[in-house]
């Protein structure tokens, strides 16, 4: 928190619903850790994210005040403002986040205040992770937190440690926002204290950040999305229909991928198993009886990985090797044998397909 | 790229369908979750009702994500209504083009009516506006039910359709008390068409068998009248499992006998496909087990729990008069009520104790009352 702000905001951007649990106990334990300093704070999940969805890019935020009327303040906007720290629980969010809620693609970092830290748990190296992130025009600081991204269910808490280790990351990157002492104090009150603290102390050290200047990273190509005002919205709460043949273009589900099903066209057996599953109609028929796969509206679920008769023909392959939602499968009719190098060489990069799980 | 034509298939009634429909009428970009079965179910009702349909749907997750934020995937017209009045909606819409259509205001010709309901705005709320629409003859309309077996929408309280023992909002399990939804599933296609003699089509398919749950719908409204379809969908977000597994839990309750395929046309029982030689004993059900521990929400169950969840699904397969449909002979489900409000324990306790096992002893509970009387 800077010296003349008395708000400051922790923004945890997460998958919704997997990641749910893990939000929560973030931002409830740090503003718990911020009272025991004297400070008032609050949590509060974005409302246009709920009800959330499976895979879906979600916010929860904790803000933490030094009084009771900024607090209030803040804790009145759809979202607050001063985000001093904004946690990706999953490095392939970096790609881009469309809330179910909202039109368009955002930034990553789009509200992430001047001298503000991105913490990305993630494995990647800070340039990957910039080949990704948007470039701003004040300069930040890229936190990376040595970790798998931790996914769980809405009934099951996943207890490896990620949600302590990222506060104290928080702790650390915000140069006392909350300090570590008050985490470890808080965490006293937790059924395992010992763990917990070490833990925040794990978090606390192992974190590595990398300052970066103003108009480093990828381009920013974020244009806000205009809302249709009362006068512009058509009678009755009438929504235009999509015409027969084509998609809902308002909105693209691909920002909810973290795996992204790669076809091996030339072992297709054209049984149209991948296109009758798909609860999102994402494969479109090619003229010799292929489905080439539809990347912008794909989420990425795996029933169709799953539900291929034809071992390794689709796989589920990391989102973050790939650059573009373009299909693949004109690449396939132009030259097979360039495709298949592609495919291949994108699976190595993933390091190996995402495992099927077996014929029960 | 242009996506081949197909026209929807002109089928006798009792003709199979062979060849998948390729046309769209509920597209990509929908708010659902990953893997989520439901929307699948709405895939492959607009896909094989084709372009002269109207469908209505009430609140729900199929409202919800289907239709928010002045977008949606519907290519065909499509309108809210609110939580319950499936039922109302459909007859109403119904009535609304046979009127237009006797005045000459729209040319005379066939358009599908369907207004789907959930598992909560349907099995629960809904139940007596679907009862109505069953019972008037003179509409053609369809009822279609997609069963996730929660309100998942509002993240996941617990519905009259929920499974016994299942983890939601509102059945959550703790120390004292492991099981907290004691109440076992509603059996709604069943009950609709035993109470329902007026309704020409029941039908009880599975999202992980589309082709038959497309010849479901094409059947229903094909043979027109009040008809009635309900699905089973998983639920990634609710049962709590990994969202590629969602078509695979589906088929595997079908295996296990937990969904059974059937449909009632104009008052003959059929089961289909897999049901079918479970039935006639060519396929062996598999056990439960299979099912319940893939999914989250039955994680706290322990041996006994999966035991008595088989037994009751035995049950239904060995002792109900249509197997897996309508039951006559079932031992009676849970315990009695012990406290002071119990209708056996009325006035004598003593009585009620010496009426025997408390096990359908109907006999031994007028006698006792008799007993009090005099």
């Amino acid at each position: 928190m800077s010296d003349e702000t008395s708000v400051g905001a922790v923004d945890v951007t997460y998958r919704g619903i997997f990641q749910k649990n893990l939000a929560g106990v973030i931002t409830k334990e740090l503003v718990k850790a911020a009272r025991r300093e004297d400070k008032v704070g609050g949590t509060v999940q974005r409302y246009g994210d709920s009800p959330e969805r499976n895979g879906i890019p979600a916010k929860q935020f904790a803000v933490i005040a030094d009084d009771m009327d900024s607090l209030r303040v803040e804790m009145t906007k759809y979202e607050p403002e001063n985000v001093v720290v904004v946690c990706v629980m999953d490095d392939t969010l970096t790609k881009g986040v469309e809330s179910w809620a909202w039109y368009g693609v955002r930034p990553i970092n789009v509200n992430l205040a001047p001298g503000g830290t991105l913490l990305v748990v993630s494995h990647r190296s800070p340039e990957e992770l910039l080949h990704w992130i948007p470039r701003r025009t004040y300069d930040w600081t890229l936190a990376i937190l040595p970790g798998e991204p931790s996914f769980g269910g809405l009934w099951v808490y996943n207890d490896d440690g990620t949600d302590y280790r990222t506060m104290g990351a928080v702790s650390r990157v915000t140069g006392g926002l909350i300090s570590l002492d008050s985490l470890i104090a808080q965490a006293g009150s937790a059924k395992n204290p010992d763990l917990r603290a070490a833990q925040l102390r794990e978090g606390y050290e192992s974190v590595q950040m990398h300052p970066i200047a103003a108009g480093v990273g990828a381009q920013d190509t974020y244009v806000p999305v205009e809302m249709p005002d009362w006068t512009q919205m058509r009678e009755g709460l009438v929504v235009p229909a999509v015409e027969v043949g084509k998609n809902n273009t308002l909105f693209m589900k691909y920002t909810t991928r973290t795996t992204r099903p790669l076809v091996k066209f030339d072992t297709c057996v054209k049984c149209q198993i991948c296109y009758t599953v798909c609860p999102d109609e994402c494969f479109i028929p090619t003229p010799e009886g292929h489905y080439d796969v539809n990347y912008e509206h794909c989420c990425g679920c795996g029933i169709c990985a799953q539900s291929c008769p034809v071992s390794g023909c689709i796989e589920m392959v990391d989102e973050s090797v790939f650059e573009s939602n373009e299909p693949l499968h004109k690449v396939f009719e132009s030259d097979p044998a360039a495709y298949e190098d592609l495919r291949a060489e994108k699976v190595a990069q993933a390091g190996g397909a995402n495992p099927h799980y077996g014929i029960y | 790229m242009a996506i081949p034509e197909l026209v929807i298939p002109d089928l006798e009634i009792n003709r199979r369908l062979t060849v998948l429909p390729m046309q769209e009428y509920y597209t990509s970009g929908h708010r659902t979750c990953q893997g989520c079965e439901s929307a699948l179910v709405m895939r492959y009702m607009a896909k094989i009702a084709g372009p002269r349909t109207l469908v209505t749907g009430t609140t729900g997750c199929m409202y919800v994500a289907n239709t928010s934020y002045n977008s949606t995937p519907w290519a065909l017209p499509w309108a809210h209504t609110q939580l319950g009045s499936a039922g109302s909606s459909a007859i109403g819409t119904a009535a609304a083009l046979k009127v237009l259509m006797r005045k000459g205001k729209i040319p005379d010709e066939r358009i599908n009516v369907i207004a789907f309901c959930s598992d909560g705005g349907g099995g629960d709320m809904g139940l007596a506006t679907l009862s109505a629409a069953l019972q008037d003859t003179r509409y053609n309309l369809l009822i279609l039910l997609y069963d996730n077996e929660s309100y998942a929408n509002t993240d996941i309280q617990a519905s009259g359709m929920t499974p016994w023992g299942a983890v939601t909002s509102f059945t959550p399990s703790g120390t004292e008390q492991r099981i907290t939804q004691h109440r076992w599933k509603k059996n709604v296609p069943a009950l609709l068409m035993a109470g329902h003699p007026t309704g020409r089509y029941f039908a009880n398919a599975s999202s992980g068998f589309g082709m038959d749950l497309m010849d479901k719908v094409r059947i229903a409204l094909d043979v027109g009248g009040p008809t009635f379809v309900q699905t089973h969908d998983p639920c990634p977000k609710g049962w709590d499992f990994d969202p590629r597994m969602s078509h695979e839990l589906a088929i595997l309750a079908v295996e296990c006998g937990i969904t059974v395929l059937w449909d009632c046309l104009e008052g003959e029982l059929r089961y289909q496909g897999l049901t079918k030689q479970q039935v006639e004993g060519k396929v062996r059900r598999k056990p439960v087990a299979d099912y319940l521990r893939r999914q989250g929400r039955f994680a706290h169950f322990t041996d006994e729990d999966v035991d008595f969840f088989q037994s009751r699904i035995d049950e239904m397969w060995e002792d109900w008069i249509l197997p897996g449909v309508l039951r006559v002979n079932q031992t009676p489900f849970g315990r009695l009520p012990v406290d002071g409000s119990s209708p056996r324990q009325a006035g004598h306790a003593g009585a009620a104790v010496a009426s025997g096992n408390g096990n359908g002893s109907g006999g031994a509970q007028i006698e006792a009352v008799g007993g009090n009387r005099a």
